[in-house]
Protein backbone atom coordinates (compact mmCIF):
# COMPACT_ATOMS: atom_id res chain seq x y z
CA UNK A 1 0.00 0.00 0.00
CA UNK A 2 1.47 2.90 -0.98
CA UNK A 3 0.73 6.19 -3.22
CA UNK A 4 1.16 4.60 -6.51
CA UNK A 5 -1.31 2.08 -5.26
CA UNK A 6 -3.69 4.74 -5.24
CA UNK A 7 -2.60 6.56 -7.88
CA UNK A 8 -3.42 3.22 -10.05
CA UNK A 9 -6.74 2.42 -8.00
CA UNK A 10 -8.27 5.86 -9.38
CA UNK A 11 -8.03 5.36 -13.15
CA UNK A 12 -8.68 1.36 -12.59
CA UNK A 13 -11.51 2.06 -10.34
CA UNK A 14 -12.77 4.67 -13.01
CA UNK A 15 -12.27 2.44 -16.24
CA UNK A 16 -14.32 -0.69 -14.64
CA UNK A 17 -17.14 1.49 -13.43
CA UNK A 18 -17.41 3.27 -17.26
CA UNK A 19 -17.50 -0.55 -18.54
CA UNK A 20 -20.06 -1.92 -16.52
CA UNK A 21 -22.46 1.12 -16.93
CA UNK A 22 -21.52 0.57 -20.66
CA UNK A 23 -23.26 -2.59 -19.96
CA UNK A 24 -26.30 -1.42 -18.55
CA UNK A 25 -26.67 1.92 -21.01
CA UNK A 26 -29.72 1.12 -23.61
CA UNK A 27 -28.23 4.57 -25.72
CA UNK A 28 -25.96 4.03 -27.43
CA UNK A 29 -24.76 7.62 -27.53
CA UNK A 30 -24.66 7.51 -23.56
CA UNK A 31 -22.60 4.23 -24.51
CA UNK A 32 -19.76 5.88 -26.47
CA UNK A 33 -19.87 8.78 -24.46
CA UNK A 34 -18.66 5.95 -21.65
CA UNK A 35 -16.36 4.32 -23.99
CA UNK A 36 -14.67 7.54 -23.97
CA UNK A 37 -14.35 8.27 -20.00
CA UNK A 38 -13.09 4.60 -20.63
CA UNK A 39 -10.74 5.17 -22.49
CA UNK A 40 -9.09 8.52 -21.42
CA UNK A 41 -8.87 6.22 -17.76
CA UNK A 42 -7.31 3.40 -19.03
CA UNK A 43 -4.69 5.74 -20.78
CA UNK A 44 -3.95 7.14 -17.51
CA UNK A 45 -3.55 3.92 -15.81
CA UNK A 46 -1.25 3.45 -18.87
CA UNK A 47 0.55 6.53 -17.67
CA UNK A 48 1.15 5.59 -14.02
CA UNK A 49 2.26 2.62 -15.22
CA UNK A 50 4.97 4.78 -16.60
CA UNK A 51 4.31 3.63 -20.41
CA UNK A 52 4.44 7.70 -21.58
CA UNK A 53 4.27 7.02 -24.90
CA UNK A 54 1.52 4.63 -25.16
CA UNK A 55 -1.16 6.83 -22.61
CA UNK A 56 -0.73 9.57 -25.89
CA UNK A 57 -1.05 7.21 -28.66
CA UNK A 58 -4.15 6.20 -26.34
CA UNK A 59 -5.82 9.60 -25.78
CA UNK A 60 -4.81 9.96 -29.61
CA UNK A 61 -5.81 6.94 -31.16
CA UNK A 62 -8.19 5.60 -29.40
CA UNK A 63 -10.28 8.96 -27.63
CA UNK A 64 -9.54 10.92 -30.43
CA UNK A 65 -9.93 8.83 -33.65
CA UNK A 66 -12.24 5.07 -32.59
CA UNK A 67 -14.53 6.80 -30.03
CA UNK A 68 -15.60 9.74 -32.49
CA UNK A 69 -15.81 7.18 -35.50
CA UNK A 70 -18.30 5.49 -32.95
CA UNK A 71 -20.32 8.40 -32.24
CA UNK A 72 -20.50 9.38 -35.72
CA UNK A 73 -21.91 6.10 -36.47
CA UNK A 74 -23.95 6.63 -33.97
CA UNK A 75 -25.04 9.41 -35.59
CA UNK A 76 -25.75 8.12 -38.67
CA UNK A 77 -28.02 5.91 -37.34
CA UNK A 78 -31.78 5.63 -38.17
CA UNK A 79 -33.20 7.05 -33.95
CA UNK A 80 -29.48 6.82 -32.60
CA UNK A 81 -29.11 2.91 -32.94
CA UNK A 82 -31.75 1.84 -30.70
CA UNK A 83 -31.62 -1.79 -29.03
CA UNK A 84 -34.20 -4.21 -29.19
CA UNK A 85 -35.09 -5.38 -25.66
CA UNK A 86 -33.08 -7.83 -24.28
CA UNK A 87 -34.52 -10.15 -22.70
CA UNK A 88 -34.27 -11.09 -18.84
CA UNK A 89 -33.03 -14.77 -19.41
CA UNK A 90 -30.15 -13.56 -22.11
CA UNK A 91 -29.08 -10.83 -19.44
CA UNK A 92 -28.80 -13.94 -16.68
CA UNK A 93 -26.86 -16.43 -19.24
CA UNK A 94 -24.40 -13.36 -20.53
CA UNK A 95 -23.81 -12.66 -16.72
CA UNK A 96 -23.44 -16.29 -15.46
CA UNK A 97 -20.91 -16.38 -18.93
CA UNK A 98 -19.21 -12.96 -17.49
CA UNK A 99 -19.01 -14.45 -14.08
CA UNK A 100 -17.64 -17.88 -15.19
CA UNK A 101 -14.64 -16.31 -17.08
CA UNK A 102 -13.51 -13.85 -14.75
CA UNK A 103 -13.31 -17.13 -12.71
CA UNK A 104 -11.52 -19.00 -15.05
CA UNK A 105 -9.11 -15.79 -15.38
CA UNK A 106 -8.56 -15.02 -11.71
CA UNK A 107 -7.79 -18.90 -11.24
CA UNK A 108 -5.43 -18.98 -13.99
CA UNK A 109 -3.54 -15.37 -12.76
CA UNK A 110 -3.40 -17.48 -9.29
CA UNK A 111 -1.58 -20.30 -10.48
CA UNK A 112 0.57 -17.55 -12.71
CA UNK A 113 1.40 -15.69 -9.83
CA UNK A 114 2.51 -18.21 -7.17
CA UNK A 115 4.55 -19.47 -9.52
CA UNK A 116 6.39 -15.91 -9.93
CA UNK A 117 9.34 -14.53 -8.25
CA UNK A 118 8.58 -11.24 -6.95
CA UNK A 119 8.88 -8.26 -9.32
CA UNK A 120 12.22 -6.71 -10.02
CA UNK A 121 12.35 -2.89 -8.53
CA UNK A 122 11.40 -1.04 -12.10
CA UNK A 123 13.83 0.84 -13.81
CA UNK A 124 11.34 2.28 -16.10
CA UNK A 125 12.84 1.36 -19.12
CA UNK A 126 9.73 2.02 -21.19
CA UNK A 127 11.18 5.32 -22.84
CA UNK A 128 9.57 6.04 -27.28
CA UNK A 129 13.80 4.97 -27.76
CA UNK A 130 13.17 1.31 -25.86
CA UNK A 131 9.66 0.94 -27.50
CA UNK A 132 11.24 2.11 -31.11
CA UNK A 133 14.31 -0.26 -30.64
CA UNK A 134 11.87 -2.91 -30.40
CA UNK A 135 9.37 -1.99 -32.63
CA UNK A 136 11.74 -2.05 -35.40
CA UNK A 137 13.82 -4.36 -33.95
CA UNK A 138 12.51 -7.90 -33.21
CA UNK A 139 9.23 -6.86 -34.08
CA UNK A 140 9.76 -5.31 -37.23
CA UNK A 141 7.92 -8.25 -39.74
CA UNK A 142 4.28 -7.42 -37.26
CA UNK A 143 4.88 -3.78 -37.41
CA UNK A 144 5.01 -4.02 -41.19
CA UNK A 145 1.90 -5.97 -41.34
CA UNK A 146 -0.04 -3.46 -39.42
CA UNK A 147 0.25 -1.95 -42.69
CA UNK A 148 -1.30 -4.15 -45.08
CA UNK A 149 -3.89 -4.67 -42.01
CA UNK A 150 -4.89 -0.99 -42.46
CA UNK A 151 -4.71 -0.91 -46.22
CA UNK A 152 -6.88 -3.87 -45.82
CA UNK A 153 -9.55 -2.36 -43.63
CA UNK A 154 -9.96 1.03 -45.58
CA UNK A 155 -10.66 -1.01 -48.68
CA UNK A 156 -12.53 -3.28 -46.72
CA UNK A 157 -14.78 -0.31 -45.23
CA UNK A 158 -15.16 1.01 -48.62
CA UNK A 159 -16.22 -2.13 -50.12
CA UNK A 160 -18.87 -2.66 -47.55
CA UNK A 161 -20.27 1.17 -47.98
CA UNK A 162 -20.59 1.01 -51.66
CA UNK A 163 -22.68 -2.62 -51.74
CA UNK A 164 -24.73 -1.17 -49.21
CA UNK A 165 -25.32 1.66 -51.44
CA UNK A 166 -26.12 -0.20 -54.25
CA UNK A 167 -29.42 -1.62 -51.89
CA UNK A 168 -27.95 -5.08 -51.64
CA UNK A 169 -27.37 -6.31 -48.54
CA UNK A 170 -24.25 -6.81 -46.88
CA UNK B 1 -10.32 -9.60 5.84
CA UNK B 2 -10.37 -6.82 3.55
CA UNK B 3 -8.14 -4.33 5.43
CA UNK B 4 -6.01 -8.37 5.51
CA UNK B 5 -6.37 -8.42 1.57
CA UNK B 6 -5.87 -4.88 0.52
CA UNK B 7 -1.91 -4.77 2.62
CA UNK B 8 -1.51 -7.68 0.18
CA UNK B 9 -2.28 -5.85 -2.53
CA UNK B 10 0.34 -4.29 -4.75
CA UNK B 11 -0.21 -2.34 -7.71
CA UNK B 12 0.71 -4.88 -9.87
CA UNK B 13 -2.31 -7.26 -8.64
CA UNK B 14 -4.09 -4.42 -9.08
CA UNK B 15 -4.04 -4.18 -12.86
CA UNK B 16 -4.23 -7.82 -13.20
CA UNK B 17 -7.39 -7.63 -11.25
CA UNK B 18 -8.75 -4.62 -13.74
CA UNK B 19 -7.76 -6.47 -16.84
CA UNK B 20 -9.73 -9.38 -15.77
CA UNK B 21 -12.42 -7.30 -14.85
CA UNK B 22 -12.65 -5.18 -18.07
CA UNK B 23 -12.19 -8.65 -20.04
CA UNK B 24 -15.19 -10.34 -18.04
CA UNK B 25 -17.37 -7.31 -18.55
CA UNK B 26 -16.30 -7.03 -22.33
CA UNK B 27 -17.35 -10.88 -22.79
CA UNK B 28 -20.84 -10.10 -20.89
CA UNK B 29 -21.65 -7.42 -23.20
CA UNK B 30 -20.64 -9.14 -26.23
CA UNK B 31 -23.43 -12.35 -25.29
CA UNK B 32 -25.96 -9.82 -23.96
CA UNK B 33 -25.65 -7.07 -26.09
CA UNK B 34 -28.05 -7.46 -29.44
CA UNK B 35 -26.71 -3.77 -30.89
CA UNK B 36 -23.99 -4.97 -33.52
CA UNK B 37 -22.35 -1.22 -32.59
CA UNK B 38 -22.93 -2.07 -28.74
CA UNK B 39 -21.26 -5.57 -29.21
CA UNK B 40 -17.93 -3.36 -31.11
CA UNK B 41 -17.75 -1.75 -27.97
CA UNK B 42 -17.60 -4.69 -25.82
CA UNK B 43 -14.65 -6.25 -28.51
CA UNK B 44 -12.75 -2.56 -27.77
CA UNK B 45 -12.79 -3.26 -23.99
CA UNK B 46 -11.70 -6.45 -24.48
CA UNK B 47 -8.81 -5.44 -26.52
CA UNK B 48 -8.29 -2.53 -23.83
CA UNK B 49 -8.23 -5.08 -21.16
CA UNK B 50 -5.89 -7.34 -23.31
CA UNK B 51 -3.11 -4.14 -23.58
CA UNK B 52 -3.56 -3.33 -20.17
CA UNK B 53 -2.13 -7.07 -19.07
CA UNK B 54 0.79 -5.80 -21.84
CA UNK B 55 1.71 -2.84 -20.24
CA UNK B 56 1.89 -4.11 -16.85
CA UNK B 57 3.91 -7.44 -18.68
CA UNK B 58 6.09 -4.72 -19.50
CA UNK B 59 6.48 -2.93 -16.66
CA UNK B 60 7.09 -5.84 -14.43
CA UNK B 61 9.91 -7.26 -16.56
CA UNK B 62 11.63 -4.40 -17.67
CA UNK B 63 11.05 -5.02 -21.52
CA UNK B 64 9.75 -2.05 -24.02
CA UNK B 65 8.43 -5.14 -26.01
CA UNK B 66 5.56 -5.16 -24.30
CA UNK B 67 4.25 -1.40 -24.63
CA UNK B 68 5.37 -1.42 -28.68
CA UNK B 69 2.94 -4.73 -29.05
CA UNK B 70 -0.01 -2.73 -27.03
CA UNK B 71 0.53 -0.44 -29.96
CA UNK B 72 0.24 -2.99 -32.17
CA UNK B 73 -2.98 -3.81 -30.47
CA UNK B 74 -3.86 -0.42 -30.65
CA UNK B 75 -3.47 -0.18 -34.65
CA UNK B 76 -5.40 -3.54 -34.57
CA UNK B 77 -8.23 -1.98 -32.55
CA UNK B 78 -8.55 1.24 -35.05
CA UNK B 79 -8.73 -1.50 -38.10
CA UNK B 80 -11.12 -4.05 -36.34
CA UNK B 81 -13.57 -0.62 -35.16
CA UNK B 82 -13.22 0.83 -39.28
CA UNK B 83 -14.52 -2.75 -40.65
CA UNK B 84 -16.91 -3.16 -38.13
CA UNK B 85 -18.54 -0.06 -38.06
CA UNK B 86 -19.03 -0.07 -41.99
CA UNK B 87 -20.27 -3.55 -41.42
CA UNK B 88 -22.72 -2.06 -39.17
CA UNK B 89 -24.00 0.67 -40.85
CA UNK B 90 -24.44 -1.35 -44.50
CA UNK B 91 -26.79 -3.49 -42.12
CA UNK B 92 -28.35 -0.48 -40.72
CA UNK B 93 -29.61 0.45 -44.45
CA UNK B 94 -31.80 -2.62 -45.07
CA UNK B 95 -32.40 -3.46 -41.16
CA UNK B 96 -33.70 -0.21 -38.86
CA UNK B 97 -33.79 -2.41 -36.39
CA UNK B 98 -30.80 -4.34 -36.16
CA UNK B 99 -30.64 -7.04 -34.12
CA UNK B 100 -27.05 -9.20 -33.78
CA UNK B 101 -29.08 -12.07 -33.11
CA UNK B 102 -31.78 -12.44 -36.65
CA UNK B 103 -31.21 -14.63 -38.89
CA UNK B 104 -27.86 -14.05 -41.19
CA UNK B 105 -27.42 -12.44 -44.11
CA UNK B 106 -24.11 -11.70 -44.54
CA UNK B 107 -22.59 -13.51 -47.40
CA UNK B 108 -19.75 -13.77 -49.76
Amino acid sequence: MNDRFFALLVPCVIAVVSAASMLITRRLVRCAALLLVHSLSIAAAYFMLSADFLAMGQVIVYSGAIVVLFLFVVLLLPDGGREVPVPRSRALVGLIAGTSMLLAIGMAMRSVLAAAEPPAPPTADLSVLAIARELFGSQLVPFELTALLLLIAIIGAVTLWHRGERGEAA
Amino acid sequence: MIAAAAASLSPETLVLATSALLFALGVTGLLVRRNPIAVLMSVELMLNAGNLLLVLGARVHDRAGGVSAALLVLVLGAAEAVVGLALALAYYRTHPNADVDSRGEVRG
